[in-house]
């Protein structure tokens, strides 16, 4: 039975072998002499994945950095984690990440509930983290100093588009539909009260669950309501099918869509073209994409070289936009390197503007802009800018 | 195999020296691993732990009572959603609301029970099935539940703050204790129901529920309980993932989780508590750690994101943790239907019979 025995000790040596080389590495700063660790998260794989090119259009703006010789002789190691939309799997990807390769700064973060899951652990490393990609309430109120924020507020953006229906386009008859959560109810009550100011009410406000697929009663009481504008308020599956079904039954009043809509080439894609012909309106915070704008051209041109793959549109140019604020201040805080020093820059940014809205932070207000364009879809998909940057003049935060 | 002679041998817990022996290693294993590992394991092996007492509820209903369900992540839900609220909301100390959260999950089981008595096979599937998803809905849709945008989880309190009693457990360090003294509680627990009355009825229904009525077992009873332990198993699993993940929404129990569960008990073993555990485990490996870094490891890394790139989508390097998983699945239903718990048993006989 000597062979059993033996068997036993070496299944026992086995298992302390194990045991003992779990790799147990400690964080670190985030950076050293040669290189700075970046890092963001989003959906990869799984039914948000085209959501998930943002974090891929951080990865480009590095990779452009690097070329050029990285920040002040470091090169950027830019890392993406797919957390498949998933929370769980998201606090997976950050915890992995902060203690295994040391995180010097997050950058964007698609997904409310998975920003709000990580929220607590990136505050308590103290890691920079520039801009979930939400204009949420919860991350910016209470302000959190290590946490800026570039996503226009719901209720600014549902403000500034209802002044446009009104004093613009001189429309009457405004109605509403909106997706039954925070994001929706938030730019209700800021269109309502936008409204109060002119003593105009909303003539009808209607309810789409995030999950609704038919949505023929809602456009059928909208029809109803002699609506010359409808504000939407929901997410692209329902946008698309509200412009189709309302299509269908006859009802073209001006639709005016919120910025998460205004990536028309993919709106025109999943509406058969109806984006564009019934020229939809949606509010918007980016240089469009499409314009004749130096930086535009620059990272264009990188991202044919860097990645021809891609597919250059606003979730990509997201990307970009999140990490532009973070490499600015990285370049002004200068050789000396430190997560203090980089807040500091972030925290004096004024007027910064890369290809998205024009920011200004203080180290106690860590706010998104209050502006937001009004674009409309042109022909073949193109930004038709309707009315420049417009603050929201009575933002109640 | 295992030739058992008597009924206090088949109830014993440790059948023979050996396994009391491996029983103790693995225990000091688990109860030292803290000292060889840093945050992010734990938090791994803490949702292991919580998928571990739900697959082991999942196959107490399925793999034993032979009844399906596609609803876990409801149950799943609720316990999470339960625990919270009674604590948030009530200011119940943490363990009485776990158990009352688990109880409640046990109760919505015991309705769903009551279907299960006429239908069966994909019938059953669709029923459980509708119920996942309705829970998802009506908890996203009202606000007392904290609405489609979340819930955060309060500090994880164990003592009672009424009395002045406080231990907060904040560290992933701690929620591991915790987590495992109560997964080696429930995992007992689950042994203990297979080897009583109650689990031997259970077989019985699963292997022919009229010849099991025949002998006087009252179906009614005995499928509404299978249920409704099941139901309880997946409430306090939800109760705990409530802390480890420290915030949740409806959409994070979704259909999917569902799916996930039962591919854990398959691929573990149907009927096999041990199997369970080792499905729970690899599952939950593979979804969350698999691949998830493969691009860092040096020349093996480029040369896979080349490939990943050239034959894959944009997203390659992703796609092939999701190509991985699901080439397991298959291949183990191909190779060793039983699962895990198959390979275990092949490989006791092979060594039993050694070198024979």
């Amino acid at each position: 039975m000597s062979w059993k025995k033996a068997m036993k000790v070496m299944l026992v040596c086995l298992f302390a072998v194990v045991l003992f080389a779990w790799p147990a590495a400690a964080a670190e700063r985030g950076f050293d002499d040669k290189e700075i660790r970046i890092a963001a998260w989003g959906p990869q794989t799984g039914p948000a994945a085209p959501w998930g090119a943002v974090a891929r259009g951080s990865k480009l703006l590095f990779d452009i950095v690097n070329e050029e010789g990285g920040i002040h002789g470091r090169k950027v190691k830019f890392f993406v984690r797919d957390d498949q939309y998933n929370p769980a799997q998201t606090v997976a990807a950050v915890k992995e990440l902060v203690e295994r390769y040391g995180i010097f700064a997050f950058v964007g973060g698609v997904g409310t509930a998975c920003c709000q899951s990580v929220y607590k652990i990136l505050l308590d490393n103290k890691i920079i983290w520039i801009s979930p990609c939400t204009g949420a309430r919860t991350f910016w109120d209470p302000h959190n100093p290590y946490l800026w924020n570039i996503w226009p507020a719901y209720e600014d953006d549902a403000s500034i588009m209802a002044k446009f229906a009104v004093e613009k386009r001189k429309y009457k008859k405004i109605a509403m539909l909106y997706n039954n959560d925070d994001f929706g109810l938030d730019a209700l009550d800021s269109v309502k009260y936008r409204l109060s100011k002119y003593k105009m009410e909303l003539v009808a406000a209607l309810p789409v669950e995030p999950t609704e697929r038919d949505l023929s009663s809602q456009i059928a009481k909208l029809k109803t309501s002699g609506a010359e504008a409808v504000i939407g308020f929901c997410a692209p599956t329902q946008a698309a099918i509200a412009l189709r079904t309302s299509v269908s039954l006859g009802f073209k009043p001006q639709w005016i869509f919120t910025y998460n809509l205004s990536d028309y080439p993919l709106m025109n894609k999943i509406t058969d073209g109806l984006w564009s012909k019934e020229g939809v309106i949606s509010s918007a915070f980016f240089i469009p994409s499409f314009a004749d704008h130096p930086l535009i051209n620059k990272y264009r041109k990188a991202q044919e070289k860097l990645a021809p793959t891609e597919r250059w549109g606003i979730f990509y140019q997201a990307g970009i936009v999140v990490g532009e604020p973070l490499l600015e201040a990285m370049k002004r805080a200068g050789k000396n390197l430190s997560t203090a020093a980089v807040k500091k820059e972030l925290d004096n940014l004024t007027n910064f503007q890369g290809v998205g809205p024009k920011i200004t932070w203080t180290a106690t207000n860590h706010k998104a802009p209050r502006s937001v364009q009004i674009w409309q879809a042109g022909p073949n998909s193109e930004n038709i800018v309707l009315q420049d940057w417009t603050e929201n003049e009575i933002s109640r935060h | 195999m295992d030739m058992k002679r008597a009924y206090y041998e088949d109830i014993e817990l440790f059948k023979s020296g050996t396994i009391l022996f491996w029983a103790i290693v693995l225990m000091v294993g688990l109860f030292t691993l803290p000292l060889f590992s840093t945050n992010y394991y734990l938090y791994l092996f803490n949702l292991i732990m919580v998928h571990v007492i739900l697959a082991v509820g999942l196959n107490i209903l399925v793999g034993s009572t032979g009844q399906i369900s596609l609803g876990h992540a409801g149950f799943f839900a609720i316990g999470a959603y339960a625990t919270v609220l009674l604590m948030t909301k009530l200011g119940i100390p943490f363990f009485p609301a776990l158990i009352l959260a688990a109880f409640i999950a046990a109760f919505f089981g015991f309705i769903l029970g009551l279907p299960a008595l006429r239908l069966e096979g994909p019938y059953l599937t669709i029923a459980t099935l509708a119920f996942g998803l309705a829970i998802m809905h009506i908890i996203g849709h009202m606000e007392v539940f904290g609405g489609r945008s979340g819930l955060r989880a309060p500090d994880l309190n164990i003592g009672i703050a009424q009395l002045g009693w406080n231990l907060t457990l904040t560290t992933d360090l701690s929620k591991y204790y915790l987590i495992l003294i109560i997964t080696i509680l429930m995992v007992l627990g689950a042994i203990n129901i297979l080897k009583t009355k109650v689990g031997r009825a259970f077989v019985a229904i699963r292997d022919s529920d009229i010849a099991a009525e025949v002998i006087g077992i009252n179906l009614t009873i005995y499928k509404t309980l299978s249920f409704a332990v099941s139901a309880f198993y997946a409430g306090i699993a939800g109760g705990l993932f409530a802390f480890v993940l420290g915030f949740f929404d409806p959409i994070t129990f979704n259909f999917f989780l569902s799916i996930y569960f039962l591919v854990m008990i398959v691929v573990g073993g149907l009927g096999s508590i041990m199997g369970s555990i080792a499905g729970a485990a690899f599952i939950t490996y593979l979804m969350y750690a698999l691949f998830k870094n493969i691009s860092d490891i040096p020349y093996i890394g480029d040369f896979i994101v080349n490939i990943s790139q050239r034959w894959l989508s944009i997203t390659g390097i992703d796609n092939l943790s999701a190509i991985a998983l699901g080439l397991v699945m298959v291949g183990i239903m191909i190779f060793e239907p039983m699962g895990f718990f198959g390979i275990w048993i092949r490989m006791k006989k092979y060594w039993k019979a050694w070198p024979f």
